[in-house]
């Protein structure tokens, strides 16, 4: 962007002056050049509106030019989606917002504070969750065996298959032992070797794939992650969880396995590499020969995903039966590794299913059990049996698992790809006892440092800002990638359990017209809400919003309420309904006028008359009721009347307070009985008439231009 | 808040299948078999401001309830008001815009497939938006009313519609809902919670009027849907503004009675619902098997939805049972006919709801 400052250093936000990409959008029912001239200018929402004028042309050539609208949609979620995660936050939001009322109101009385905060990370977890799954459920799937597309010949399937019969009939009668290798013991593990060999895996080759966390799901057309997801869950990490404080390193693990795929950028990923390999797996003959295989088991093991690697090493050529006796001790070693990364101790309460390692809840136990492993990783580096194995491949790939588990920065850094991925890894292996956000912030500077990268991603740059403890970058990357949405929502669980974020947010701030920070994000979402006909659309979306925005939000949403469109009925009834909601009468009375006046201008007259009277605007009324004065002086004819009928009950008994329009009712009354007495009907009718002839004489609101048709008619009936 | 008696969660089964477009409205197709089920919606896309007509298969249980397009049509204006014969054997679909056009869909009566469309868009049929629509029974006959005061009457034949003006207020009225009660008569509503009766065999005018004798002035409040019960048809049941829900029974035209509303003065009425009623029907599924036995003066079960997004059943001196209660409104519903456990329903923020009752 030409004119744009660089970054000096000091500025609050970091930013690239590298310049971005100019987004294209593609016109698809653009005529045809030559155009005379484009014009460009917004239309409802994020639409563009683009007007092509083509050259004067000759007489009789109707083409003048067109219009067409082009929507400016932005990043990775439609519209749809946007709404959708719009409509479902209304409610977590409300509630959050009526829960923290009514807190503020207790705490106001001097009630107990400290059950209160106790109480408010429960609210403010269970808004969390809420939120995270309106975002979608992209949660590591735990058993996503596909179909491979390069299944073997028919033939063998049926071979497949009852290998895998067998198979299962030795898991079952090995106490469930696939479930839980730990049970088994390094020494039954010649048995084991065996029931692998016998076609458990050769099987889980040929017709079915490994499950590699997030990544097939979209494949098994699941829901994709999104980086909204991914932001969302960082912010519910570090912020909102309280409990997990303690084991946050086990949590980075496990987002960056449900998010790494979107952490892609030239670099690639771990997950992309084993996606590749997964592809490769099919075809190659001797996987152990293959590099790839000892990188991609390297790279899983490097970012903590266990299941995959243990998978990953089973498919080993060295279980297959007919390779067991010359490839004893080779084999071994593959499964002593993999026994041995089923068993890393892991600090956290608990695992999710199909995930690997075993865990400690207290530092103490972890501490203990991780000394244990790590002699059982060393004691296996010392031993003899590398000697006797004869595949090279197979030494260096598993001699560089060992050198991984042992804490090796080198052997880390090769097996990562970006600076994310050795972060983690740095947690697993190098610094396991990490606790809290303590020397986070200069280990992922360190990291950087190691794998640089061109590009960064908008997630690190998150992450980079709330492990720096800065709520104010935080904020502003939430707004800039992930939008105003963002930023209303996740301000929620900023403020918790942090007084100086909560100053920062809640203070008015002199330089924004005295609103806080927390109401001017809440002021742009309610101003993209309101931008789009359905999220406003007396959907109450944008109102819940304002309302809670303290110093500007009831004039906003007064403006906003002026604004809408009293055409349609329906419309202006649901508009109508917010100003009941929130007690804006005299905004409504406004609206009614409006529509009053609009409906009388358009000949609409009953409608009109209805809602002036809605609104009681005598004034108004006063004023029509001259014009309906004249109206009624040239239709009233006998046989009219009728038409007149719903307008005269329309205006009913209650008319008599508002102008002069009480005198329809009695000149109705008046025709009526005349009709009465022109039908031969009884003398009452003619004592009725008179009655109404007295009553409209009388009156002082009977227009004098009536006199005449009055004293016309009762001369007639004489 | 009225005090509302909360089904269990086991009598009810209520899925939400979110749309990608805003539903004007919605109706049960009448089906031939008892295996499928189908449905019409009248969708307006936000985005491309264009409006349609879909026909969906709906899966129902055991399977997850899920929909399925069958048929589409593209809609020029927007759907105001939607009707469907119950004639499995010729389904019609009546659709009336807020442009003041009429259009007629006639569907395939296995697949339900849309095979042919006619339509009156001509300046003189109404002006401005064609507020009610009814289909009579059979499909043939149909009346529309609108926001101008036109009462107009459609003649539906093999090839193309004809129709003529019953009445014409020339604005001085304007109607919001109509409903057949016979082959000659229909009723319509209206602003200030009026109801009038109509024989089209009389010329001229309203047969009867209701005249909405509470309610006045700032309270006062408009008719937005009236059911009429086949075997009730003196009785007509009317839901509009103010949580409003109340039944006109001709015998007795001065005394309407109020099922449900705030600011009915006379006496506490407990209401479900404080805004607008967009939608009122008889609830056939609570009394079908003994309506006989009922007194012909009681008023019926009634179903009603509303914009603070209520789906409940009012009934006469009982407390009124919720079915649904959602952060958003329920803008319209329809009670399966042939089914009548089964209730569609469409949500503001761009869902249709599927209720099962036990």
């Amino acid at each position: 962007m030409p004119g744009l400052v660089s970054d000096s250093g000091d500025s609050l936000v970091p930013f690239s002056t590298e310049p971005l990409p100019p987004p294209l959008y593609r016109l698809r029912h653009a005529p045809r050049p030559p155009h005379s001239r484009i014009a460009i200018s917004w239309a409802r929402g994020n639409c563009l509106r683009v007007s092509f004028f083509t050259n004067p042309s000759p007489p009789g050539d109707q083409s003048g030019g067109k219009v067409v609208e082009v929507s400016v949609g932005s990043g990775e979620l439609h519209d749809v989606q946007r709404r959708r995660i719009a409509y479902g936050s209304v409610s977590p939001f409300a509630l959050l917002q009526s829960q923290k009322n009514s807190m503020a109101a207790l705490a106001g009385m001097g009630v107990g504070s400290s059950t209160n905060v106790a109480e408010w990370w429960e609210h403010v977890m269970a808004f969390s969750d809420d939120i995270s799954s309106l975002l979608g459920n992209p949660k590591r799937a735990t058993r996503s065996i596909i179909e491979d597309e390069k299944v073997v010949l028919k033939g063998c399937q049926e071979w497949v298959c009852l290998k895998v019969r067998l198979a299962y009939s030795l898991v079952q009668g090995y106490g469930d032992s696939e479930k839980h290798p730990k049970n088994l013991t390094w020494v039954s593990s010649r048995e084991r070797q065996i029931f692998y060999g016998v076609g458990l895996i050769s099987s889980v080759r040929r017709g079915v794939s490994i499950p590699l966390g997030v990544s097939f799901e979209s494949f098994n057309n699941v829901e994709v992650p999104t980086c909204l997801k991914a932001a969302w869950e960082l912010i519910e990490i570090f912020y909102a969880e309280k409990q997990s404080q303690a084991w946050l390193p086990e949590r980075l693990v496990d987002w960056l396995a449900s998010y790494d795929c979107l952490l892609s950028t030239t670099e690639g990923t771990v997950h992309s590499k084993l996606v590749d390999l997964q592809k490769e797996l099919a075809t190659l003959q001797v996987i152990e020969n293959d590099q790839k295989y000892w990188q991609g088991i390297s790279s899983a093991l490097a970012v903590g995903w266990l299941d995959i690697v243990v998978k990953l090493l089973r498919l080993h050529g060295s279980y297959q039966l007919d390779q067991l006796g010359n490839r004893e001790t080779e084999n071994g070693l593959v499964e002593a590794i993999a026994v041995l990364v089923s068993k890393m101790p892991r600090m956290r309460p608990k695992l999710a299913d199909g995930t690997l390692g075993e865990c400690f809840n207290t530092k103490p136990e972890f501490m203990k059990a991780w000394e244990r492993w790590r002699g059982q990783i060393t004691k296996l580096e010392c031993s003899a049996f590398w000697v006797q194995c004869e595949h090279n491949q197979t030494r260096e790939g598993l001699r560089k698992l060992l050198q991984i588990m042992l804490g090796n920065t080198n052997s880390i850094i090769d097996a990562s790809f970006n600076w994310m991925e050795l972060y983690v890894s740095h947690f697993l292996y190098i610094k396991p006892f990490t606790m809290g956000l303590e020397g986070m912030d200069s280990l992922a500077q360190k990291c950087m440092q190691l794998k640089p990268s061109s590009h960064s991603h908008e997630l690190m740059r998150l992450m980079l800002g709330i492990i720096g403890e800065n709520t104010e970058v935080v904020l502003a990357e939430c707004s800039r990638s992930f939008g105003p949405w963002m930023v209303a929502h996740a301000i929620e669980l900023l403020t918790i359990g942090s007084s100086g974020a909560e100053t920062l947010l809640h203070e008015e701030q002199y330089n924004l017209g005295g609103i806080s920070i927390e109401e001017l994000y809440r002021l742009v979402y309610a101003q993209v809400l309101s931008s789009h006909a359905l999220t406003w659309q007396a959907s109450e979306i944008a109102p819940v919003y304002l309302m809670s925005c303290a110093t500007q939000g009831t004039r906003l949403l007064e403006i906003l309420l002026y604004k809408q469109p009293v055409q349609q009925n329906q419309i202006l009834l649901k508009t109508l309904e917010i100003c009941r909601l929130y007690e804006l009468d005299s905004i409504s009375s406004d609206i009614m006028k409006i529509a009053g006046m609009r409906q009388w201008k358009h000949g609409r007259k009953g409608s009109g008359v209805f809602w002036l009277q809605k609104a009681q605007d005598e004034v108004r009324l006063n004023r029509i009721s001259q014009q309906l004065f004249d109206y009624v002086g040239r239709s009233i004819s006998d046989n009219g009347f009728k038409q007149w009928e719903g307008l005269i009950e329309l205006l009913g008994q209650e008319a008599k307070t508002v102008s002069g329009l009480d005198f329809l009712h009695k000149y109705r009354d008046f025709k009526k009985s005349l009709q009465q007495i022109t039908d031969g009907k009884a003398s009452d009718a003619a004592r009725q008439a008179v009655e109404s002839l007295i009553l409209l004489m009388k009156n002082p609101s009977t227009p004098q231009k009536f006199w005449l048709p009055l004293l016309h008619d009762s001369v007639s009936s004489l | 808040m009225a005090v509302v008696v909360e089904p269990s969660s086991s009598d009810l089964q209520i899925h939400r299948l979110p749309q990608p477009k805003y539903i004007d409205a919605l109706r049960w197709l009448p089906h031939l078999s008892a295996l499928d089920t189908h449905i019409a919606l009248a969708l307006h896309d936000s985005h491309s401001a264009a409006s349609s007509i879909e026909i969906h298969a709906l899966k129902t249980p055991p399977n997850p309830p899920s929909l399925d397009l069958q048929s589409s049509w593209t809609c020029p204006s927007r759907v105001s008001s939607l009707r469907v014969s119950q004639t499995p054997q010729k389904p019609l679909i009546a659709a009336s815009t807020f442009d003041g056009s009429l259009h007629f869909l006639a569907t395939h009566p296995v697949n339900l497939s849309i095979q042919s469309d006619t339509s009156i868009e001509e300046k003189g049929f109404h002006v401005g938006p064609i507020w009610g629509v009814d289909l009579l029974g059979s499909g043939g006959e149909c009346v529309t009313v609108g926001e101008d005061g036109r009462v107009n009457l459609v003649t539906v034949g093999e090839s193309r519609l004809s129709y003529r003006r019953v009445f014409d207020s020339e604005g001085l009225v304007s109607y919001t809902a109509a409903k057949w009660a016979s082959p000659a008569e229909f009723a319509t509503g209206g602003l200030g919670f009026s109801l009038q009766w109509w024989d089209h065999r009389k010329p001229g005018g309203a047969v009867s009027q209701f005249k909405g004798g509470w309610g006045r002035g700032g309270s006062s409040g408009i008719v937005h849907s009236i059911d009429i019960h086949p075997s009730r048809k003196h009785t007509c049941v009317a839901g509009g503004s103010s949580g409003t829900v109340f039944a006109w029974d001709l015998r007795w035209p001065e005394q309407p009675v109020v099922l449900s509303g705030i600011g009915t003065g006379e006496r506490e009425n407990t209401s479900p619902s404080e805004s607008e009623v967009w939608e009122v029907q008889y609830d056939c599924f609570v009394h079908s098997s003994n309506i006989s036995n009922v007194s012909s003066s009681r008023i019926l079960p009634v179903m009603m939805c509303s914009e603070d997004g209520i789906l409940a059943v009012v009934e006469e001196g009982e407390e009124p049972a919720e079915l649904l209660a959602e952060p958003c409104a329920i803008n319209s519903f329809d009670i399966n006919v042939q089914n009548p456990s089964t209730v569609i329903c469409s949500l503001e923020w761009e869902s249709v709801a599927i209720i099962t009752r036990q």
